[in-house]
């Protein structure tokens, strides 16, 4: 048998990543699994012409299904809906969006960062719903603070509750005279407007990859090892704690035992509670695998043109983020919680959006050809016991490992939400003088967000959650999620600063654990 | 314009072939750049086409009348404008046929009962097939793409399968070579045109 580690990590993407560079920063020996490979960008990646593709830029019917983000350029980048599937019930589909390779998904993200707020870290105080986070704000504002810095989080401070500031790379530009006129509108009806928040990173990541794992490999500490798709944990039969994970060769299959005396799984919210799931552990509370949520989104929710900039009058450009404005200081009528935008000036609307074919549409392109309005909505999706994920019983992936079987539908709240959404922002388009194209509120299916959380959450009570406010098991002490599968609500802020700073707590706190003795 | 380019690359071979070895540039070897015995000579890059410029898509999915109106919907939809190429320079019909032929059964129910309502209704109100009619008699026939956008699609097949109809002739007119071509050489900027392509993982 090789040597035993100090701590195994699952994942090197934004959650695992952090843990590696925190554990191997504090002296932890550290083997670190992943999935894939490391992707050599000079020989994996290269310029194509449209024409030069197989499908030209349709991609491969039938191949990605579920993944929307998926063209043919990129069809790769993604995880084989074939060799790693998953099932669903019919007419409700889950789309599940994966990557497998170093950095994982943190290597295509869309950098958006914001804190989450005490009105989703006490949600249950506020409105009366579910359960609170075992933490607060204050508990976990220093970890956001390192994390920003860390990634140069760039935006405009506004000491919003909703929206609490962070360690900005301070975003001075001034916004664009249709920003600032979009804005003037959107006070009028009381909701506010701010900068985008995003990464920075360096060159041209904001990645685990660039960020964080180079400090955990450079420091010696560090084991990566990838194309190593991991089965189960194993756990010591005489102490009840883990002490390992079996895993395959990805090329050839070959099982492997790697030994450890603590694991953080950080493989992404649906994997590492797919892993927890077939090992059969951690489960004393029964919730592991329930409480699925993410956040719905819109794109397009309602495109519009600006009129002065109609047949190149004027170049209209910017953006702009709207957080959250709904049921904070009262009630909405049918739904809880809330929901953001983020919205843009100077793309040219789809041409499905005009009536129009042949020469007759190309005109009407022709004329608003830089002089759109688009908007993403993001709405919080509550967290429910029915909408859940559990090991199937008939399917494995290609490596024999069952695969998940995932229930998970979208309610009463979430729809009266969109509909609000919509409603609202098509009302502050016509109040900035805004030509209003289409609006749309239906919702991509559940996952399409790639923010899905929950199915391990944190709590006080071992007997309503799976893991502690330190992100360890209420079960194995030695065992910690780090990821986003942790979460008890998600608000409809995007996750990422939040798995990270989570991450962060939670291996300092193992680091701590493991020098006091007490793992 | 297959047969033009095929003529243009057929010349500057027989151009290229013509000229004597010795009077073709080769640069001088530097001194101290010739490379050891034995060590391996990269082989050359060569210019190499993609089929559509040599070959047309052998069509076999659609039945002829199908087909015959999915040719004459192509060139309603995407006509040749301002010197571009339309959808039947680029052979978007035809790479239509073989791209629904490859696509999962109600995308295939959705050309194929699209294309007989179409027809239908040609023959209905006009009595002939939809290839026949005149332009203004196509018109009347594409009215339900005038409805609104919606997310999902209409209930009405003829409208579903007219609405997708739109955005793919479109798309396989757009990023074809030729529209690329003409695109780059006119200034004006493809659609998709090149883009980051990822190979497969190892």
């Amino acid at each position: 048998m090789a040597k035993t580690y100090d701590v195994l990590i699952i994942g090197s993407g934004a959650s695992g990543g952090m843990a590696a560079n925190i554990l191997t920063g504090r002296g932890a020996s550290c083997v670190m699994l992943e999935a894939g490979p490391q992707v050599d960008f000079q020989r994996e990646r290269g310029y194509k012409n449209v024409y030069e593709l197989p499908y030209r830029g349709f991609g491969k019917p039938g191949k990605l299904e579920h993944v929307f983000q998926a063209n043919e350029f990129n069809a790769n980048q993604w995880v084989d809906e074939q060799q790693v599937p998953y099932t669903h019930p019919a007419g409700e589909p889950f789309n599940w969006v994966r990557v497998r390779m170093i950095g994982g998904k943190s290597n295509f993200w869309a950098r958006m960062s914001f804190r989450l707020s005490d009105y989703e870290f006490k949600a249950k105080d506020h409105d009366g719903y579910g359960e609170n986070w075992p933490i607060s704000l204050a508990d976990l504002a220093p970890f956001y603070s390192r994390v920003e810095g860390i990634f140069r989080v760039t935006g405009r401070k506004e000491g919003l509750p909703q929206l609490p500031d962070g360690n900005f790379v301070e975003d001075e530009s001034p916004d664009s005279e249709t920003v600032q006129l979009f804005a003037a509108a959107a006070k009028a009806h009381g909701i506010p407007t701010t900068k985008i928040r995003r990464a920075l990173g360096t060159g041209q990541l904001a990645s685990s990859w660039n960020l964080l794992l180079p400090d955990a490999v450079n420091s010696g500490n560090l084991t990566l090892v990838t194309n190593a798709v991991v089965r189960r944990l194993t756990v010591d039969k005489n102490t009840g704690k883990v002490n390992g994970a079996l895993f395959h060769d990805r090329h050839s299959g070959r099982e492997m035992e790697v030994r450890a005396k603590a694991v953080v799984l950080g493989a992404s919210c649906l994997e590492s509670t797919r892993i927890l799931l077939n090992s059969g552990i951690a489960n004393s509370s029964g919730v592991l695998g329930h409480y699925l949520h993410d956040q719905f989104y819109m794109s397009s929710s309602v495109a519009a043109v600006v009129p002065e900039a109609r047949d190149g009058k004027t170049r209209i450009f910017g953006s702009g983020y709207i957080p959250r404005f709904r049921n904070l200081h009262t009630k909405e009528k049918n739904f809880i919680r809330g929901y953001a935008l983020d919205f843009s000036f100077g793309g040219t609307p789809d041409a499905k959006y005009f009536g129009s074919w042949g020469e007759q549409l190309e005109k009407d392109l022709a004329s608003v050809r830089g002089a759109g309005f688009g908007c993403t909505s993001m709405g919080e999706v509550l967290p429910r016991y029915e909408n859940f994920v559990a090991a199937s019983k008939t399917v494995k992936d290609a490596w024999g490992i069952p695969v998940l079987d995932i229930h998970c539908k979208y309610g009463e709240n979430e729809i009266n939400m969109a509909k609000d959404a919509v409603d609202t922002i098509a009302e502050v388009c016509r109040t900035a003088k805004f030509e209003v194209l289409n609006r749309n509120d239906k919702m991509y299916p559940p996952g399409y967000s790639i923010h899905e959380l929950g199915t391990c959450r944190m709590g006080d009570d071992p007997k309503k959650s799976v893991l502690n406010k330190w992100n360890q098991s209420h079960d194995i002490k030695n065992l910690f999620v780090v990821d986003g599968s942790s979460f008890v609500t998600g608000g409809s802020q995007n996750p990422t600063m939040t798995i990270l700073a989570l991450s962060m707590r939670a291996s300092e706190y193992l680091a701590d654990q493991m020098k006091a003795g007490s793992i | 314009m297959i047969a033009e380019t095929m003529k243009r690359r057929r010349l500057l071979q027989a151009i290229a072939a013509a000229v004597p070895l010795s009077a073709q540039q080769q640069p001088a070897p530097r001194p101290g750049s010739a490379r050891p015995m034995g060590a391996p000579t990269p082989p050359p890059n060569l210019d190499t086409s993609v089929a559509d410029e040599a070959a047309g898509t052998v069509t076999r999915f659609f039945t002829p009348p199908q087909f015959s109106a999915l040719r004459k919907l192509s060139d309603t939809l995407m006509p040749p404008m301002s010197g571009a190429p339309g959808a039947l320079d680029a052979q978007a019909p035809e790479f239509l046929d073989f791209l629904i032929s490859q696509s999962p059964a109600p995308r295939q129910q959705l050309y194929r009962a699209g294309l007989d309502a179409l027809n239908a209704a040609a023959h209905r109100r006009f009595g002939n097939a939809f290839a026949e009619v005149s332009a203004p008699q196509a018109a009347e026939l594409l009215a339900p793409l005038r409805q609104p956008w919606t997310f999902d699609p209409p209930a009405d097949p003829l409208a579903a399968f007219l609405r997708a109809a739109k955005a793919d002739v479109r798309t396989a007119t757009m990023n074809s070579q030729e529209y690329v071509k003409h695109s780059a050489n006119s200034g004006r900027r493809g659609f998709g045109g090149q883009g980051l392509y990822w190979y497969t993982l190892d």
